[in-house]
């Protein structure tokens, strides 16, 4: 799948998944907020009012099942998108859809089968038990008394808080509250799950064990369809099928996550090799190979070359052979995970391109 | 209704946590009571005679406006509140976020308070029996219509409260405002009719006036509903045109909450 470079105000073909129903539909999206004036400026102009543009024509679909990406920095407009889907915020032009219904106009439908996770967890009840604060959602979602208690006897079961169920929210580690914050959004089953940067208050090792359960439970046994906003590019690149780039209120591109990585970003990898640097790499560097090479001298005789490799995996297989062929000493090959700032930056730069 | 008794329960189990304070207010309450009894009696001489057509007594005649007044500070401050900390804790947005109507998240949020209101009630009725004053039960089913009918004319102040929250951040002094004057104007500590005369035509604006005449006439006169039939027609008049008009500014403050993103804000 290629790496379709947002902008246009059509849907692009390879936005879509063949063959799966539409979970989520954006055309033109558009929403501007009111920025806040000094007291000077409000009373020398009283009725003017300056907007800042949060979502500006985004438009994209997600296929039912995906496990998508939205890939952003801070203030990209991750959070905001979430809440139009969510009919938390109105959205001042365009439309979004979830599972067909309108955002605005068929609300309650679409808080019957999309469940945000908001991921404050002052959200939850803190005087109350992970049970309570699970049954109460599941009341509120329509489950009868027996079935509510089923369901959430399953869902403290997967999400690992079996044991903790009687335990009063506010006595819990940032990580349980996460999960039961995931359990109380899978409370009524929902098809479509929306995720803002669910790792964030996790240390890494919990992040690492709540991204296998994103993947193998919510995504893989349960069949949800997951759209995760995070600003942490390896945790985008890990999880999702496809990924969109949002910044500054516009949709970047949107592609699959790994094309996205390669083409938008280019690859990088980082090598050890033995003090000095091997000829062959300048030779390779002098074909266009290889690129932007930066040498680092390492413990024991060895260096650390890190260098942006073109071509791919063909590239990087290159660069393996020629170096092995004239007898260099590769004793670690590795890529490199690009930045969200080097990626924006190199999807900016491609889209200034004239012939882009 | 299985959605709002969802959140009356959760926000009873909130507030039973917190056991101290729980015992403190219905412990305050009792205190409270004696010094008002001995008070009441002290005045009885004075009052007698202005509140001689709303049962002659004046210690069951301040019960009554008490627990009036207690209901109606549920009424106008309970909805600003709980949302306000609420929106302040996120919990608001979450509930928002699901298949739960508005109305029903509303009447879920203020259920408890209005329910723990009522065992407060109770239990200052229950020390006034015991202090003497004549409770019959057969004047109760009329007194919780009339005490409803208050109710009603009262939470569409605290929906213009919330509305208020949700807009401005704050409610400002509106609260505040309308307990002042429906406690001063509208006979909670003594008749309306004692008052000066220019106060008294502001005190007609004031729905209480006509809420508390009624109930005391039901409960320490013993007369018929429909003795008081003109107060009450006015009451259900205030209700319905505040319900209507606080609902609509309710709605439209929720949309604008919406519409600028702030609905988290605090």
């Amino acid at each position: 799948m290629s790496v379709v470079a947002a902008g246009s105000h059509t849907v692009s073909p390879a936005t879509r998944l063949q063959g799966a129903g539409q979970a989520i539909g954006l055309v033109r999206l558009t929403k501007r907020f009111a920025v806040r004036r000094g007291w000077r400026a409000a009373l020398r102009h009283p009725f003017q009012r300056q907007w800042a543009l949060a979502l500006e024509d985004i438009t994209c679909t997600i296929a039912e099942g995906e496990f998508f990406g939205l890939l952003g920095p801070n203030g990209a407009g991750k959070t905001t998108l979430f809440k139009v889907l969510a009919t938390l915020v109105l959205p001042d032009g365009g439309s979004a859809t979830v599972g067909g219904y309108d955002v605005v106009h068929q609300a309650r439908r679409v808080r019957s089968i999309l469940a945000p996770v908001i991921t404050d967890d002052r959200s939850l009840y803190w005087r109350l038990t992970a049970r309570e604060n699970l049954e109460l959602y599941a009341r509120l979602q329509d489950l009868a008394e027996e079935s509510a208690r089923v369901r959430v006897s399953e869902l403290l079961e997967a999400v690992g808080l079996a044991d903790a169920g009687r335990k009063m929210v506010g006595a819990f580690s940032s990580g349980m509250k996460q999960r039961l914050l995931i359990a109380r959004a899978l409370v009524a089953r929902p098809r479509i799950l929306l995720l803002d940067e669910p790792t964030r208050s996790l240390d890494p090792l919990s992040a690492r064990t709540f991204r296998a359960f994103l993947r193998e439970e919510i995504s893989g046994r349960q069949g949800c369809t997951v759209l995760l906003a995070t600003h942490n590019t390896e945790e985008a690149l890990e999880l999702c099928g496809r990924v969109a780039v949002l910044h500054q209120g516009r949709l970047l591109a949107v592609g699959a996550a790994a094309d996205l990585s390669r083409q938008m970003g280019g690859e990088r990898y980082r090598l050890w090799t033995r003090w000095p640097i091997p000829g062959s790499l300048a030779a390779l560097e002098r074909e266009g190979i290889v690129g932007g090479i930066v040498t680092q001298p390492d413990a024991e005789g060895w260096a650390r070359v890190e260098m942006d490799v073109a071509g791919g995996l063909e590239g990087a297989a290159r660069v393996i052979d020629t170096l092995s062929r004239a007898g260099a000493s590769v004793g670690r090959f590795e890529s490199v995970p690009r930045s969200l700032a080097d990626l924006i930056e190199g999807i900016i730069g491609r889209r200034t391109q004239p012939d882009a | 209704m299985r959605k709002v008794l969802a959140l009356v329960r959760a926000n009873w189990l909130t507030a039973a946590s917190y056991r101290f304070n729980l015992v403190v207010s219905l412990v305050s309450l009792l205190v409270m009571v004696v010094p008002v009894y001995f008070v009441a009696g002290a005045l009885q001489p004075v009052m007698a005679r202005s509140i001689q057509g709303q049962g002659g007594e004046y210690f069951p005649f301040v019960l009554v406006g008490i627990i009036t007044l207690m209901f109606l500070t549920t009424a106008v401050t309970s909805l600003p509140t709980a949302l306000g900390s609420s929106i302040a804790s996120g919990t608001f947005e979450a509930l928002l976020g699901t298949r739960a109507r508005l109305g029903e998240i509303v009447a879920g949020t203020v259920g408890y308070a209005f329910i723990w209101t009522a065992v407060r009630a109770l239990l200052l009725l229950a020390v006034g029996w015991m202090l003497g004053v004549p409770l019959v039960a057969e004047r109760s089913p009329a007194a919780l219509l009339i005490l409803a009918l208050i109710v009603l004319a009262y939470f569409p102040f605290g929906l213009f409260a919330a509305a208020g929250v949700l807009a401005f951040k704050t409610s400002g002094s509106l609260p505040a405002a309308v307990l002042t004057v429906s406690g001063l104007l509208g006979g909670v500590y003594y008749p309306t009719h004692v008052i000066p005369s220019w106060l008294q035509s502001v005190s007609e604006l004031v729905p209480l006036t006509y809420g508390l005449r009624a109930l005391r006439a039901v409960v320490l006169e013993g007369g018929p509903v429909g003795a008081s039939a003109s107060d009450l027609a006015i009451l259900a008049g205030f209700a319905l045109l505040l319900l209507a008009s606080s609902l609509y500014v309710f709605t439209l403050a929720v949309r604008h909450a919406k519409a600028s993103g702030t609905l988290a804000q605090y």
